[in-house]
């Protein structure tokens, strides 16, 4: 084997603190190793020529560059020696970079250690074998699992390119958080003016199947060929029939059925429409409350509807679909603030939180828009809001900033400005976080034109206390630290920002999606800044909130961004895997079947060749992560470019020689 | 390569390429100074890491070893780090019965993001292997010969009688073996091939596996302190046929191991099971007669085995020749069996230092004689791999990785670090799945105590994960499974 070797300089970054010229020639040393310079940026035009003409030249089959991480400039290098002919996978990176020059000043430890990492990206590449990916099929349909704002923007703009999307919904409407908010920042439009063409359009989309009131069951396959098993949760309700008329509604005798959809401000009936523009407006039971269901006698909903939708029996249903890509919008919850004492714990009928005063505000919500706090209905006339409520909190664990919260609580303060003129609002904040378009200028309106009471500091405590005029009041204690002194407001409501955590079931979900996922349910991206969309499967994408917290522009970009990784994978006539992955030396397994336990991709599965016992790789399923490699007693499966030989060499390098 | 004299020690550092190999990536771009003694060799997963690596690393010179992947829950293929996190911990428990200060290995969690995090854990780990200095070298270590824990009066008290007279049910056993092999096929149309079992071998205190097919090959089946052998080790090469075996209780877990890793199916095995009044070390009895005495016949009279040899009766109590692992058993009836035969025998309950002669031995020397220990027993070895011949988790055959180019963990070089790292392979890839029956060291023509390296994982499995193998077919063996919250396992912060 013939092998070449560049050091690069990085201009400076790295000849400042290594000897790259005593690292080349050192090199030539090395075992295969026929060719070694040193170059100024190996990365650039004329450094990459220089690669080809070395491989030319020198008949080179192999090449390592000594440069900066491979998580950099591997995909680079690997298309240089595919230009000169080689296979792109003959080729090995020795980090003198980051894990070298950048990290220490020793001259003479440094040329050291980078020689050494030199030896190390020698001995893998002379055991690195010619690697072809392999092509197979696309189903191109796309399952988008979530029906907020950014799942249906993923759907409409994928649908719009021509795809075909299957559209889960766990709700029994699309629409999600946005659905429920009244106004949005920084514009205070209507947040139902601006979704509801949206939600219909979805509804109207030949491309999309939506699947209301349904969960994702399970998920076999791989990027191109998934399978997925939907559960249609029971609606009690022949959604066929259902016209949403609402006769049900109105009759229906179970009356203190909590309204999830209002945030239980108030209650609805056990049959129920959520809200006026619900996709697909149809009726649900809610089984917990119905009194046909619970005890068998009613049955007044039956009675009442024109088209004899209801069905009392019906069952949860299963149904498969193919699709060739994934896209998870499943967006966020709130975590359970009531385990925060200083704010009252839940005890306190008047603290409420921020979608709840959004439902409050809202003209179509249980108090048709006009605020009454929930313990005696009268109009606030002090309205407290506070921020921060677990987000960016270490002492119990939620150290993240919940992203949009600064913004709403300044709309909902100038909100609550505007419905009572003679009210005063107070902020409670840490810091104001407004970096978007237009934002800093709408938190300056709240403060300046709304005169809305910005107070700079954490609250330590709300109690609720007796005026001198006999009414019922709450005094919220806390800091002002810009003042740097204690703080007592009197409020009639409080309103909490509280912290968004990943949404219910995501852990769940992400199990079965088989991508990687927080402890605070958020999904994991592939790369925190160049790929925020991609998962670590390839062929599942992220949208919206369930990746971190975003605001709804932010959502929705995303969506869009989702929508347009599955149109570039679908645009390909065929798929191609990457041969980074287990290969199985069917001579050397003796099938007992560890390596398909530990898989965490089902990558794996037996076949019987000759009547043997064998474990076979699928390869597109495959991700190369070699736990397999790790845990075959015999060696048998190796994962290419990573294999035990490979490492062992590098070892030996280090430690024997 | 050397490392610079004087300046660095020998670090090598796996790091899983999607989050800590970021985070040394990020730590490099913030311009981070750590020392420079870290070579990092780059994996794709913590999981990749086979924890024989690190013992590679380390038996062959390195001072230090560290291992870093994805947080726990963030494992960009979703649950490798769970597993490392549990091999990793086992091996860091394992170090020191060899001599290995587990102080010179480490694992921990780093994200990409953690760039100063990543820092600490270089600066840490680094001051932490210069603080211990240069790893004592296998080369240098003064081998130690001898063995005392194997002289007669330091031989453990067994916890229970022990006996070699004859068991009255063998009639019994006999005829019910004869009978399964008259019986027609089963519900599943198949007959019983065979029935594994032990008769005399070629003397008079041996005994040899026999494979019954006929009622005559049965009258050969003998019951005694001779019958040593692991019968559970032929099953998986009949996998798929109706054999029938017999088994001792230490022999019935390596059996329900086989079933828990689905090796073999209970479907196609027929067990007999009788209680077990202990086994006898050959090497015992040969001890205590001349040198070259030729024996003629032996016979037990309870606990005590009459052997005569060159025309003259030696009485030997049981006490004195049973193997280790008798001494201590507690479950000398098969835990599982179609049909037990006579009375089961009396268990006694579990001794509350369950050590074997050999781990307390060892537990009590430093660590450099530890290492001294082994490489004195190992220079015996003749590779003949009796150990992993008898070895019923031995399901490699002839795939074993001590034999193999692709992967090379082993040269065929005469050496003795190379036999070492055989009995080093054999006892990680036990680790959580080795049921003690003690074959490996029973059979070792040189006498080297090997089980006690898998009695090191067996225990250090035991306290983690509260979990022995061998008594539970339905069982995962602990190292191939996870948790993700591991309630024994602390979390690893180094910095």
């Amino acid at each position: 084997m013939k092998i070449g070797v560049f050091v690069c300089h990085c201009g400076s970054n790295i000849e400042a603190t290594v000897d790259t010229a005593a690292v080349a020639k050192m090199a030539l040393g090395y075992p295969d190793v026929a060719f070694a310079t040193d170059s100024m940026y190996t990365c650039s035009e004329p450094g990459q020529e220089g690669i080809v003409q070395a491989i030319r030249e020198h008949g080179l089959d192999g090449v390592v560059v000594a440069s900066c991480s491979p998580r950099m400039h591997e995909p680079t290098f690997r298309r240089t020696v595919e230009r000169a002919g080689l296979n792109r996978y003959m080729f090995e990176m020795a980090n003198i970079r980051e894990h070298v020059s950048w990290i220490g000043k020793d001259r003479e430890a440094n040329t050291n250690k980078a020689a050494e990492l030199v030896r190390l990206a020698v001995e893998k590449l002379r055991r690195d074998r010619p690697l072809h990916a392999k092509q197979f099929d696309v189903t191109k349909r796309v399952l988008v699992i979530g029906g907020g704002v950014a799942g249906i923007q993923a759907a409409l703009d994928a649908a719009e390119g021509g795809v075909e999307v299957v559209m889960v919904e766990r709700e029994s409407t699309i629409g999600g958080k946005m659905a429920k908010l009244d106004k949005t920042f920084p514009t205070i439009d209507c947040s139902s003016c601006v979704l509801s063409p949206k939600m219909v359009d979805v509804a109207q989309n030949p491309n999309i199947t939506l699947y209301a009131y349904a969960e994702v069951e399970s998920i076999s396959g791989f990027v191109g060929n998934f399978t997925v098993t939907i559960r249609r949760k029971a609606t009690y309700v022949d959604w066929s029939l259902c016209t949403g008329c609402g006769s049900c509604t109105e009759k229906c005798p179970s009356r203190h059925t909590p309204d999830a959809f209002n945030e239980k401000v108030g209650e609805t009936t056990a049959i129920n429409i959520p809200f006026p523009q619900a996709i697909p407006k149809k009726a649900v039971i809610n089984a917990e409350h119905c009194r046909k269901l619970k005890s068998g006698k009613c049955g007044v909903c039956a009675k009442v509807c024109p088209t004899g939708a209801i069905r009392y029996d019906m069952q949860d249903e299963l149904v498969t679909e193919q699709v060739g890509a994934i896209i998870a919008a499943t967006g966020y919850d709130f975590m359970d603030w009531t385990v925060l004492g200083e704010y009252g714990g839940g005890r306190l009928p008047d603290v409420v939180t921020s979608l709840q005063y959004e439902r409050m505000m809202s003209a179509s919500g249980p108090t048709g828009g006009h605020i009454h706090r929930p313990s005696d209905g009268r109009e606030p006339k002090k309205v407290v809001f506070i921020q921060c409520v677990g987000s960016r909190d270490r002492s119990i664990d939620r150290p993240y900033c919940s992203g949009f919260c600064c913004m709403y609580t300044a709309k909902q303060a100038i909100l609550t400005r505007d419905h009572i003129p003679d009210s005063q609002a107070f902020v409670f904040y840490m810091d104001i976080r407004a970096p978007g378009k237009m934002y800093d200028e709408f938190t300056r309106r709240a403060i300046e034109e709304y005169g809305v009471n910005y107070v700079r500091g954490r609250v330590s405590a709300i109690q609720p206390a007796m005026r001198p005029d006999g009414s019922m009041g709450y005094i919220v204690r806390g800091a002002d630290t810009l003042l740097g002194q204690q703080v007592e407001v009197d409020a009639d409501l409080v309103v909490l920002a509280v912290g968004i955590e990943g949404s219910r079931g995501a852990g769940h979900l992400a199990e079965t999606l088989r991508i990687s996922y927080d402890k605070y349910g958020f999904f994991m991206e592939r790369h925190v800044k160049l790929a925020p969309v991609e998962t670590n499967t390839a062929g599942v994408y992220l949208a919206g909130v369930c990746q971190g917290a975003k605001d709804i522009p932010a959502s929705v970009a995303q969506g869009s961004a989702a929508a347009a990784k599955v149109l570039s994978l679908f645009s390909k006539p065929k798929l191609e895997n990457d041969p980074q992955i287990s290969v199985v030396d069917i001579k050397r397994c003796v099938g007992c079947g560890k390596c398909i336990r530990v898989c965490p991709y089902q990558a794996i599965k037996e076949t019987v060749i000759r009547g043997e016992t064998k474990a076979e790789v699928v390869e597109t399923v495959c991700q190369g992560c070699g736990l397999c490699t790790a845990t075959c007693p015999q060696g048998a499966i190796q994962v290419a470019h990573f294999t035990d030989n490979q490492i062992l060499a590098e070892v030996n390098a280090l430690c024997l020689s | 390569m050397s490392v610079l004299t004087g300046k660095e020690l020998r670090i090598v550092g796996f790091l899983c390429n999607w989050c800590s190999y970021g985070g040394a990536d990020t730590a490099g771009t913030a311009r981070a100074a750590q020392p420079t003694d870290l070579r990092i060799i780059r994996v794709p997963c913590s999981g990749r890491v086979n924890p024989l690596f690190v013992l590679k690393a380390l038996m062959h010179g390195a001072d230090g070893v560290l291992v870093s992947g994805c947080h726990p829950r963030d494992c960009h293929y979703s649950s490798g780090n769970f597993y490392a996190r549990r091999r990793l911990e086992m091996l860091k428990d394992f170090l020191p019965i060899v001599g290995i200060d587990p102080e010179r290995f480490e694992y921990t969690w780093v994200s990409a993001s953690e760039g100063q995090r990543w820092k600490e854990v270089v600066t840490s780990f680094t001051d932490r292997i210069h603080r211990l200095g240069p790893a004592p070298r296998w080369a240098d270590i003064k081998p130690r010969y001898d063995l005392p824990f194997n002289q007669p009066e330091k031989l453990l008290e067994p916890i229970r009688p022990l006996g070699c007279g004859e068991n009255p049910s063998l009639g019994e056993l006999k005829q019910a073996i004869r009978d399964a092999l008259a019986a027609k096929p089963g519900a599943d149309g198949r007959k019983l091939e065979g029935v594994l079992g032990w008769k005399r071998g070629f003397d008079a205190v041996h005994a040899e596996p026999v494979f019954m097919q006929t009622p005559e090959d049965v009258d050969e089946l003998v019951w005694g302190p001779f019958n040593v052998h692991n019968l559970a080790n032929f099953l998986p090469q009949y996998k798929g046929r109706k054999i029938g075996v017999v088994v001792k209780g230490c022999d019935s877990k390596g059996l329900i191991e086989l079933l828990a890793e689905d090796l073999i199916k209970r479907d196609d095995v027929v067990i007999f099971g009788m209680g077990c009044n202990g086994t006898v070390s050959e090497s015992r009895i040969r001890a205590r007669l001349p040198e070259n005495a030729v024996i003629e016949a032996a016979r037990g009279q309870g606990a005590t085995l009459v052997v005569s040899a060159s025309g003259q009766d030696f009485e030997l109590p049981m006490k004195d020749l049973a193997q280790d692992k008798c001494r201590q058993c507690v479950k000398p009836n098969a835990l599982v069996s179609d049909r037990f035969v006579g009375r089961p025998v009396t268990e006694p309950e579990a001794p509350a230092d369950d050590r074997s002669g050999a781990l307390r031995f060892l537990d009590d020397l430093t660590l450099e004689e530890r290492m001294g220990f082994w490489k004195g027993q190992m220079e015996r070895c003749i590779r003949c791999y009796a150990c992993r011949s008898a070895c019923p988790m031995c399901v490699c055959r002839d795939h074993c990785v001590s034999d193999s180019r692709d992967p090379q963990w082993l040269t065929q070089d005469d050496d003795v670090l190379q036999k070492m790292f055989f009995q080093l392979i054999h006892a990680q890839h036990l680790a959580g799945r080795c049921t003690g029956c003690g074959e490996c060291q029973r059979a070792c023509p040189m006498g080297i105590p090997v089980f006690a390296l898998k009695q090191q994982f067996s225990r250090m499995i035991k306290n983690v994960f509260g979990y022995a193998a061998g008594m539970d077919p339905t069982a995962t063996p602990p190292l191939l499974t996870y948790q993700v919250e591991e309630p024994n396992i602390k979390e690893r912060e180094l910095s």
